[in-house]
């Protein structure tokens, strides 16, 4: 990208671009081109007009003095995206600006669907450990049911079941396979004691992310104000 | 730095502040002629000690122009890449005119209010830590 810089500033003057293009993501691309171009040009006349020094620190104070990329767009983005939510009747648009409202983060879209993503795929993980935890009692009920009535009337169900003689004895087998029915249904049991641990710690994770988000919001606008 | 002593409500209180009067300011600015970003910036803070973030003006000039108080072109530079221009539109000037006269008039509020509190009052034995010791005495 053609900055109007050379050498390592304009490279840090594209690091700084490609940030602030990052942040834009979601709005449309004209504006997007628009608003580089338009820092790109501040940044140049702010260099011009600062010429104590090096180079490069030269190009760090102009940054400084400019702000983080966020305070170039944080005000704009919200509306931005949910406009353009609603030309789009996109839901999920106007979502994505409002979570950038909340949090002061421009996640952009890409970061949006991460985190949607995320938060789907730690559900179905939660959902998938409870159905797993659930089969496995309802097994082990059922086969211990089943061999218990094998047990009064040895026929029961034959054609569709036939149990593997572990001992010669028919009843004492029998005993054993209630015994590892049992054994399936109590780890059952075993899998929903952890999943209520689970949640905890998945409740926790979920607070500690969000503490660190809210605290990284807190901190993220540089202090501006003057000292008294 | 008062900031830290008084924490993040003091700094949202200070920013909400900021972002009405920066608003004016530009629309000052712009009312006197053209300007681009950084000559803005510069006409704004001139030598007054205000820190001011640069970046949060380019917010500001993009609300405005999406509220038609503004309207920007790109100028060729002499040195260097092109300005983008801001120059108020009519209705930018009525915008201008109107909030210049409400803000003069909560200036004058603020100056009044701050004439100090009435005689009696201020030599008055009631004050802050009286009251905090009374306090500690039941």
């Amino acid at each position: 990208m053609a900055n109007g810089f050379s050498g390592p500033v304009a490279q840090i003057v594209d690091n700084y671009l490609e940030r602030l293009r990052k942040g834009l993501k979601g709005i449309p691309a004209k504006d997007q081109d628009e608003l580089v171009k338009e820092i790109n040009s501040h940044i140049y006349e702010s260099f011009r007009n600062d010429p104590a020094g090096d180079e490069v620190s030269r190009i760090l104070r102009v940054l400084d003095k400019l702000g983080e990329p966020a305070d170039v767009i944080s005000a704009r983005m919200p509306e931005a995206m949910v406009t353009l939510g609603k030309k789009k009747k996109l839901p999920f648009l106007i979502l994505a600006g409002v979570l950038i409202a909340f949090f002061g983060v421009p996640l952009g879209l890409g970061g949006l669907s991460a985190a949607v993503g995320l938060i789907l795929g730690v559900l179905a993980l939660v959902l998938a450990f409870y159905i797993v935890a659930f089969s496995l009692i309802l097994t082990g009920w059922l086969a211990a049911v089943i061999m218990i009535v094998r047990i009064f009337s040895p026929g029961f169900l034959d054609p569709w079941i036939s149990i593997y003689p572990l001992v010669a004895d028919p009843t004492f087998n029998a005993v054993l396979y209630i015994a590892g029915s049992l054994l399936i249904a109590a780890f059952g049991f075993g899998l929903l004691w952890l999943g209520s641990r689970m949640m905890r710690g998945v409740r926790f994770v979920f607070r500690f992310l969000f503490a660190k988000v809210k605290n990284w919001r807190k901190r993220a606008p540089a202090p501006t104000v003057a000292e008294p | 730095m008062y900031y830290i002593v008084f924490g993040y409500d003091m700094e949202n209180k200070t920013t909400q502040l900021r972002k009405g009067i920066l608003e004016l300011a530009i629309l000052g600015c712009l009312s006197r002629g053209r300007h681009y970003g950084y000559s803005l910036v510069k006409t704004i803070a001139g030598d007054s000690d205000i820190d001011l973030t640069e970046g949060t003006i380019y917010p500001i000039l993009g609300r405005l122009a999406k509220e038609g108080l503004v309207r920007s072109e790109w100028v060729e530079s002499s040195q260097g890449p092109p300005r983008k221009y801001y120059t108020l539109t009519p209705k930018g000037e009525e915008a201008y005119r109107v909030l210049d006269g409400e803000f003069r008039k909560l200036a004058a509020i603020v100056a009044n209010s701050q004439r100090g509190p009435a005689v009696e009052d201020r030599n008055g034995d009631l004050n802050v830590l009286d009251v905090a010791k009374e306090t500690e005495n039941g």
